[in-house]
């Protein structure tokens, strides 16, 4: 190994000493600086969450102690919130990985032309959702809006996309699925790719259908892939901001108030960053449960 | 997976199912490229206009009466610093990382759950630390911050291009009598180039896109490109002109790098889940 060709190339033991710091000192400074403005700040957070905490230093900052997240529990407008935000994540990552997985297998042929799709397939994701959420702003605009010009001219009324409430909360859907399916369209391109032949083979000898193939052999070898790729977006969409602020700024009403802009909102607009703080504890435990248990099947997958 | 030769008649519907999400994904960009094209009254038009005159009206008022310029080199400052900066904290623990196990397992699943953290969490405490710091809309606090975001997406990527040079390399090195940093600049360093670049431009396209902390930490000074465009809706109307032109400029760079770099960038955006 290398620390062991270096070592016998070293016979001093300072240096062996030394030798054996050598890869703590180079993770050190990435280690050091990701938990210097994470961790830190984590802590920092918690005690922020136990105060009222105006935004204008010179504003007295009170301590409350646990009464925010009394307050938090028993507010409509957070549970609303949380709701809002477990219905969007379903609809939207739902339809991702169910789109992701039909044009992953669509492609998946030798063919030269499939192959064309990918690139277009991809580019939305390395587009700033800012802009995203502009151009669907644009596009989905009631009176002058090219959707509802589309629903019209077949012959359809046209859909007041972002003024209702349960619309809105599609449109917001509507958006993160075109922002997102290819990714998981990539993920599950490569999951295919990446399955052996013989069980085909053995099961085309045995006369099974294409759709007993699908059912039988794919799914169940594409199951860890697509369970990796339901967790990253499951926590991505969990994160869901900008789109928000552009699109539809939590409303109409609070009926697209997700999570992180709620946060925003109490914090940035409403100017009580300690809610803000308290609010963003619950968050990162929520995130916390998520992550680990995506952290548990990605390691276990790396073992296999 | 196993591949059968596709008849004919699959074949054109495949191409036909895929021609129609090709539209759904593409269509939104030709549609806003096409209307920071028009005039005001064609942008508007219904029936929408399909064939207009083209003038570029829009881009000349963007550029000329409003901040872009200066948000595009404020989006460029950052946008770099925080890649070069990323890179020069990543490589090493990269590489640590790959040669020497550092940390193991956990360590690099604690790199991984950073990215977990939704930005809006971290913004509440840094925004009161930063402020006390007086680093409120400086050219100094995106490129930190930026590090949160990026970090992660850097170690796991490098590490992977790291793992992919066999050891023997490292090995010979040394035995040749290279110092441990000579093996990493002398060996290392140019047999992932294409890595380190797919990483920088990585980090970079991340960071020029990013709206919700440069939003919370600019204010005047330091605004990026995402942040100005944003402005453009304002309490009585939407700028859709300015808007269109804006979106339209600001996309190019990350689509080149896309077009050039492909490969590697998925990589990079699928982290641990493709190997």
């Amino acid at each position: 190994m290398a620390t062991a060709a270096a070592e016998f190339l070293r016979p001093s033991l300072g240096k062996r000493v030394s030798q054996k710091r050598y890869p703590l000192f180079l993770v050190a400074p990435a280690f050091l600086t990701l938990f210097l403005l994470t961790i830190y700040p984590f802590i920092y957070m918690v005690w922020i969450s136990f105060h009222k905490w105006p935004i204008l230093p010179t504003l007295p900052r009170d301590f409350v102690g646990l009464a925010t997240y009394s307050f938090i529990f028993r507010d409509p407008e957070f549970w609303n919130s949380v709701g809002v935000t477990a219905t969007y994540m379903f609809l939207s990552v739902g339809l991702q990985l169910s789109l992701g997985f039909f044009l992953a297998l669509l492609v998946a042929a030798p063919n030269p032309v499939l192959r064309w799709f990918r690139l277009p397939f991809i580019i939305p994701v390395f587009v700033s959702p800012v802009v995203v959420g502009l151009i669907w702003k644009f596009m989905l605009g009631y009176d002058l809006g090219i959707i509802n010009y589309l629903l019209r001219s077949i012959g359809l009324e046209g859909v007041n996309w972002l003024g209702d409430q349960t619309n809105a909360l599609l449109a917001v859907v509507l958006v993160d699925v075109w922002q997102w399916t290819p990714f998981t369209f990539l993920i599950l391109h490569a999951g295919l790719s990446s399955l052996p032949s013989e069980p085909y083979e053995a099961a085309a000898l045995d006369g099974a259908s294409r759709f007993q193939m699908l059912r039988y052999i794919t799914l169940p070898m594409i199951t860890p892939v697509l369970t990796v790729a339901l967790l990253f977006r499951v926590l991505d969409a969990f994160k869901l901001f900008d789109v928000i602020y552009i699109l539809t700024r939590g409303g109409p009403g609070n009926a697209t108030n997700l999570l992180a802009y709620n946060i925003w909102r109490k914090g940035f607009f409403e100017n009580q960053l300690g809610y803000a703080a308290a609010l963003s504890v619950i968050m990162i435990i929520i995130a916390t449960v998520l992550a680990l248990v995506l952290i548990r099947v990605m390691a276990r997958q790396d073992r296999e | 997976m196993m591949h059968r030769q596709l008849s004919t008649i699959e074949l054109t519907i495949r191409i036909a199912v895929l021609i129609v999400f090709f539209l759904f994904f593409m269509f939104p960009f030709y549609w806003i490229v096409a209307t920071s094209l028009k005039t005001q009254v064609d942008a508007f038009a219904i029936p929408p206009k399909w064939f207009f005159d083209v003038t570029f009206e829009n881009y000349i008022d963007v550029l000329s009466d409003t901040d872009f310029l200066n948000q595009a080199k404020n989006s460029l400052i950052a946008s770099l610093a925080n890649a070069l900066l990323t890179l020069a904290l990543a490589l090493p623990a990269a590489y640590s990382m790959s040669r020497y196990k550092t940390g193991g397992k956990d360590l690099l699943f604690w790199f991984l759950s950073i990215r977990m953290i939704p930005p809006i969490v971290g913004a509440i405490p840094l925004f009161v630390l930063a402020a006390q710091y007086r680093l409120i809309d400086t050219y100094v606090i995106l490129p930190v911050l930026y590090i949160i975001l990026n970090m992660p997406f850097a170690v796991w990527m490098l590490k992977s291009f790291i793992d992919e040079i066999p050891r023997e390399i490292d090995e010979s090195a040394l035995i040749d009598g290279c110092t441990n940093l000579a093996v990493i600049r002398r060996m290392i360093l140019p047999l992932i180039k294409p890595g380190l670049v797919a990483t920088v431009v990585f980090c970079f396209i991340l960071a020029w896109n990013e709206f919700l902390l440069a939003n919370i930490f600019t204010r005047r000074v330091a605004v990026t490109l995402p942040v100005g465009i944003s402005k453009f809706i304002t309490e009585k109307q939407i700028l859709w002109g300015y808007i269109t032109a804006a979106a339209t400029l600001a996309t190019l760079p990350p689509i080149v790098f896309l077009w050039f770099f492909q490969r590697n960038l998925i990589r990079g955006l699928t982290l641990g889940a493709i190997r």
